[in-house]
C-alpha cells in the first residue's frame, strides 16, 4: 500500500488552514445570502481508486441574480452584500467533501455554473473544473469533447442537493482545464 | 477593471508525472487538459477572503518564553500581477517545517521532533506595495518516506489568491545555496533553468537592522510570461 500524501512529502494545507464555515457560502458575516440554499457533495478519487483525505477544494460562482462579486462584472455594485462567491473545504477519511451555497444565476453566455479548484500533495498544479446543474448552451461546455460533458453535470441528490464526484485520473476522469 | 490573462507556458512549470515521486502518477490528469475561452467566471474571483478566513499575523517565530528554535529569519516577499504590478490587500497563506524539519501536521513522520513554540503557518494580507513581511525560522530540510534518499531541501509553502480566478497560485520557496536544491524532484520538475530560479530566494547582505536575523528577499509573480512556477 502505498502511503497518502500527507506521509509522503509533507502536508498540503495544514490543518487549522480550513477555517470552520469556510464551505458555508450561504452565511457570510452571521448574514443570510438571498436565493435558493443548495448543497453540493462529492468523492475525490485517484486513479486505483483510493479516496483521497484532506484534500483541498475551493469553489467560486455568481449569486442568485448571476452577478460576480467582483468589479469585472458591470453588475457587481448590485451583487449581494450578503454573498462572497467563494467558500473552501476539505475532504475526509472517506474522500467525501460538501459546500452548502446558493444556486448562482445565468450570466451572458454561460450556463449556472459553479468553478472548482483541487488542490493536493502529488498534484504538481492546480487542478480547475467546473461544474453545471443542467447540459445547457456554455461556451466552456461546449469546449470539452462531447463524450466527457456529462461528466461536468452534478447529479439531483434528495430535494436540495446535488453530488459532483471528482475523479483525478483514470475511467470517467474528470474533464480539467488547462488555464 | 478588466484583466487578460495569457496561457501559462509548459517549460515554465512543473511536469505533472515526476518520476520518484509516486503519488504523481496516480492523481494527475491521464487526458488532455482542455483550453477554454476565458469569460468573466474566470476573469473575476474572491477579494475578500480575509472577511472569510482568519488573518494570523507575520511572526511565527515567537517572542520571549515562547520563540521557537532555529535559524531567526526575515522573509520579505513581493508579489506581482502578470504586468509586473505590485498585488495588494490579497490573502497570502504560508507553511513550513519546523527548525528540525518537522511538520505540525498529525501524519507527518517522527523522525524529528516537534517544537512546542512553533506551529508553522500564517496567512496575512499583502499591503499596498504588494508586500508582506514575514519573521519566522529557517525550515529543517526532511527525508521524504520513498526511502531513496529523496530530501526535501529547506522551504516554504505559499499560497496566493491575486485578483481573478486564473491568479490562484500555490508554490514552494526555497533557499540560495542549499545543496539539496540540485535533487529536489519536485523544484527540479520545472524545466526551465530561468523559471526554476524564480523559485529561489535571494540573501540580503546582513547589515544592523535587523541585528539578529538574517533577511531574504523574494518575488511572486501569480502569472504571466515571468510567472513564478507552480509547486504543490
Ligand atoms: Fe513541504
Amino acid at each position: 500500500m502505498i502511503p497518502t500524501g500527507e506521509a509522503t512529502i509533507g502536508p498540503f494545507f495544514p490543518p487549522r488552514y480550513v477555517d470552520a464555515g469556510a464551505n458555508d457560502l450561504t452565511l457570510f458575516e452571521g448574514r443570510k445570502a438571498k436565493g435558493e440554499a443548495i448543497e453540493i457533495r462529492g468523492r475525490v478519487l485517484q486513479e486505483d481508486g483510493a479516496a483521497l483525505e484532506n484534500l483541498v477544494l475551493e469553489i467560486w460562482q455568481t449569486d442568485a441574480k448571476g452577478i460576480y462579486r467582483h468589479p469585472a462584472d458591470p453588475r457587481h455594485a448590485q451583487a449581494d452584500a450578503d454573498f462572497l462567491g467563494w467558500g473552501r473545504t476539505v475532504t475526509d477519511a472517506g474522500g467525501e467533501y460538501v459546500f452548502r451555497t446558493i444556486r448562482p444565476g445565468a450570466t451572458e453566455g454561460r450556463a449556472p455554473h459553479i468553478n472548482f479548484m483541487v488542490m493536493y500533495s502529488g498534484l504538481m498544479r492546480i487542478l480547475k473544473t467546473t461544474m453545471y446543474f443542467t447540459h445547457e448552451m456554455d461556451v466552456v461546455l461546449s469546449a470539452v469533447p462531447v463524450s466527457r460533458r456529462e461528466l461536468l453535470i452534478a447529479k439531483k441528490q434528495g430535494p436540495d442537493g446535488y453530488r459532483f464526484d471528482i475523479r483525478l485520473r483514470g475511467e470517467n476522469e474528470t474533464p480539467f482545464f488547462d488555464d | 477593471m478588466k484583466t487578460v490573462i495569457d496561457p501559462r507556458d509548459e517549460r515554465t512549470q512543473p511536469a505533472r508525472i515526476v518520476p520518484g515521486y509516486p503519488q504523481t502518477p496516480l492523481r494527475n490528469p491521464r487526458e488532455p487538459l482542455i483550453r477554454r475561452p476565458p469569460t468573466l467566471s474566470e476573469l473575476s474571483g474572491p477579494l475578500e477572503v480575509a472577511r472569510r478566513v482568519r488573518v494570523l499575523g507575520g511572526d511565527i517565530a515567537g517572542q520571549g518564553e515562547k520563540q521557537a528554535i532555529g535559524q531567526l529569519i526575515h522573509l520579505r516577499v513581493r508579489v506581482l500581477d502578470e504586468d509586473g504590478a505590485p498585488v495588494g490587500g490579497t490573502v497570502v497563506e504560508m507553511w513550513q517545517a519546523n527548525g528540525a524539519g518537522r511538520y505540525i501536521h498529525p501524519n507527518d513522520d517522527d523522525h524529528a521532533p516537534p517544537d512546542p513554540n512553533f506551529y508553522g503557518a500564517a496567512r496575512l494580507v499583502t499591503d499596498e506595495n504588494g508586500q508582506f513581511e514575514l519573521r519566522t525560522v529557517k525550515p529543517g530540510a526532511y527525508p521524504v518516506p520513498t526511502r531513496d534518499g529523496w530530501w526535501r531541501p529547506p522551504h516554504v509553502h505559499f499560497s496566493l489568491f491575486g485578483k481573478v480566478w486564473l491568479s490562484r497560485l500555490v508554490t514552494q520557496m526555497y533557499f540560495p545555496g542549499e545543496p539539496l536544491n540540485a535533487q529536489d524532484r519536485i523544484l527540479n520538475a520545472v524545466p526551465d533553468t530561468v523559471a526554476r530560479e524564480r523559485l529561489v530566494a535571494q540573501l540580503v547582505p546582513p547589515s544592523a537592522q535587523p541585528h539578529n536575523a538574517l533577511v531574504y528577499e523574494h518575488r511572486i509573480v501569480l502569472r504571466g510570461r515571468t510567472a513564478t512556477p507552480e509547486q504543490s
